[in-house]
């Protein structure tokens, strides 16, 4: 046994000094956020969920375009919305920014799209993951955060879910394929 | 000698498993082994001009090891190496010890667990074609590979039993070391020893007192290699008492994302960190740094550390000392225990600080 440790310390001292050069710290990083950011993919497209779905753009797999449909029996039922993703070098470590491309009528999403999630700013977690991000921002739609509403329209307007699906049917686009 | 390919034989068979996950370490490693190459090789053309013609043979046969790294060329190194190593034994050449070299017998190990006689063919015939290739080679300074058609069909042949082979090799050496002891009960049974393709598959790879069952017929050995597990899985003659093979664990699991609630919910460990998606090796399945049962990579553990050291599983801070748990050894074999701890050097330095700590307390 001690003979074997003998080996695998010499082992390392070979390798050591020429690892570092293939593998500066930096280039690992992004290779870190790579390599969660495909395996998210993976598993975002085998699950299936129904009303959510995410896709990297063309170009730049840290940049994302999700949709989320809003749930039956909400008065965002029969809606889609496009959001985009942004990650940084550090995810999952730090939260990606996660915004509203299509307009959407709710107390916690102002007019340039941006969402009031707890989960998105100071309760993020790096065991978080597009889907349970998506999946957050499809069940904050029907149960909004009244108490700090970015949209002070939206917020008086919920009690009153009749004249709030008319809202969100009047102002709703149907997002451009 | 002896202990020397012990300790070499770890790294490049962890590395070649057909794990996607190890792909960059893999080409890593054939990286690292190119640098070797390219190194030894401009020792030996230093020193090219005064020595014997063993020593030519081993130039020979680095030379012609194609420059693209990446696995074909490293299998094919390995192979090289494996070959000159047999050639070593017989000419006994004078040269600079090989222990710095990772890759002296990794596949020579493999073949001769998995494929029993066959190995010892592939000595002798290489060793023939290698005397072949120095003798039509006039000087050694030509880089152009002088490859015979014979020995590249033999490579080809090789490659894909070793393909074969080291694709399953974690389950064959914990198949091999709980057939080991069930040999005997298991060895008498008819059934086993039909005459089936199958089961003479079985007993011919397992090498285990049929030394000599088919001798000089290594051309001959069945090509598919999908067979060349010691039992597969749906084998009706498979013995009860084998285990269960740990293999799918190092595969990434693929409910990972799904699984109703968090992840760290399973009480099952995971395969792979759910932070970096790395796998988790020995250290790490054992390491458990909240009460939560939150389990994720020592590399993934340090740098929450560094910043705001709250357990992404429960977001409660992390306690100093971490849990350690009784580590659980899936294969069992020292083989499979040392693969892995040794696949931790080419991780990252903060696994071994990690290491350390623990080693300390």
């Amino acid at each position: 046994m001690a003979n074997i440790n003998v080996h695998v310390e010499t082992g390392q001292d070979n390798i050591a000094p020429s690892m570092q050069p293939l593998a500066p710290p930096k280039s690992v990083d992004s290779q870190s956020v790579l390599r969660r950011l495909q395996s998210e993919l993976m598993a975002l497209m085998m699950s299936g969920d129904s009303g959510i779905s995410a896709f990297p753009e063309e170009d730049n797999i840290l940049c994302w375009k999700g949709t989320i449909t809003g749930s039956k029996d909400t008065v965002f039922e029969g809606t889609e919305y496009k959001l985009s993703l942004i990650f940084p070098n550090e995810y999952p470590f730090k939260a990606p920014k996660v915004k509203f491309d299509t307009t959407c009528f709710h107390p916690n999403v102002d007019m340039h799209g941006n969402i009031c999630l707890d989960i998105l700013q100071d309760k993020w977690s790096s065991a978080y993951d597009v889907r349970t991000i998506l999946l957050s921002i499809q069940s904050l739609l029907g149960e909004p955060n009244i108490s700090s509403p970015l949209n002070q329209q939206a917020a008086q307007l919920w009690n009153n879910q009749e004249e709030y699906r008319k809202m969100v049917e009047k102002l709703y686009k149907f997002p451009a394929a | 000698m002896v202990s020397d390919s012990v300790a070499a034989v770890p790294i490049p068979s962890a590395a070649n498993t057909k794990n996607p996950g190890k792909k960059k370490r893999t080409n890593r490693s054939a990286k690292l082994k190119q640098y070797k190459i390219d190194a030894r090789r401009e020792q030996w053309l230093n020193k090219g001009a005064v020595k014997n013609k063993g020593c030519k043979d081993g130039m020979d046969d680095d030379v012609h090891v194609p420059p693209s790294s990446g696995k074909h060329a490293k299998q094919e190194l390995e192979k090289l190496e494996t070959r000159r190593r047999g050639e070593e034994d017989d000419v006994l050449i004078h040269q600079e010890s090989d222990s710095e070299s990772p890759s002296n017998s990794p596949v020579s190990a493999n073949s001769s667990v998995l494929c029993g006689n066959d190995s010892g063919t592939n000595f002798t015939g290489s060793s023939s074609s290698g005397g072949s290739t120095s003798s039509s080679s006039s000087s050694g300074g030509c880089c152009s590979g002088n490859i015979t058609e014979e020995e590249e069909d033999e490579d080809e042949e090789v490659e894909e039993e070793d393909d074969g082979c080291l694709d399953d090799w974690e389950a064959v050496a914990d198949a091999l070391a709980a057939d080991e002891k069930h040999q005997n009960s298991s060895h008498n049974e008819p059934a086993v020893e039909t005459d089936s393709s199958q089961s003479r598959e079985v007993t011919g790879g397992s090498g285990l007192g049929h030394p000599n069952s088919k001798p000089g017929s290594g051309g001959m050995v069945p090509r598919g290699s999908a067979n060349a597990r010691a039992w597969r899985a749906d084998d009706a003659f498979r013995p009860q008492t084998l285990p269960n093979l740990s293999k799918q664990h190092s595969m990434p699991n693929p409910d990972r994302f799904f699984g109703g609630g968090g992840p760290w919910c399973r009480t099952s460990v995971p395969s792979n960190c759910p932070i970096c998606c790395e796998d988790l090796d020995l250290t790490d399945t054992s390491f458990l740094p909240c009460n939560c049962g939150f389990r994720l990579c020592l590399f993934c553990h340090k740098r929450i550390l560094e910043q705001d050291a709250r357990c992404p599983g429960c977001r409660k801070q992390y306690e100093c000392e971490p849990i350690e748990t009784e580590a659980s050894v899936h294969g069992g074999s020292l083989t499979l225990r040392l693969a892995r701890s040794v696949s931790m050097i080419e991780r990252n330095q903060y696994t071994f600080v990690s290491i350390n700590v623990k080693a300390g307390q």
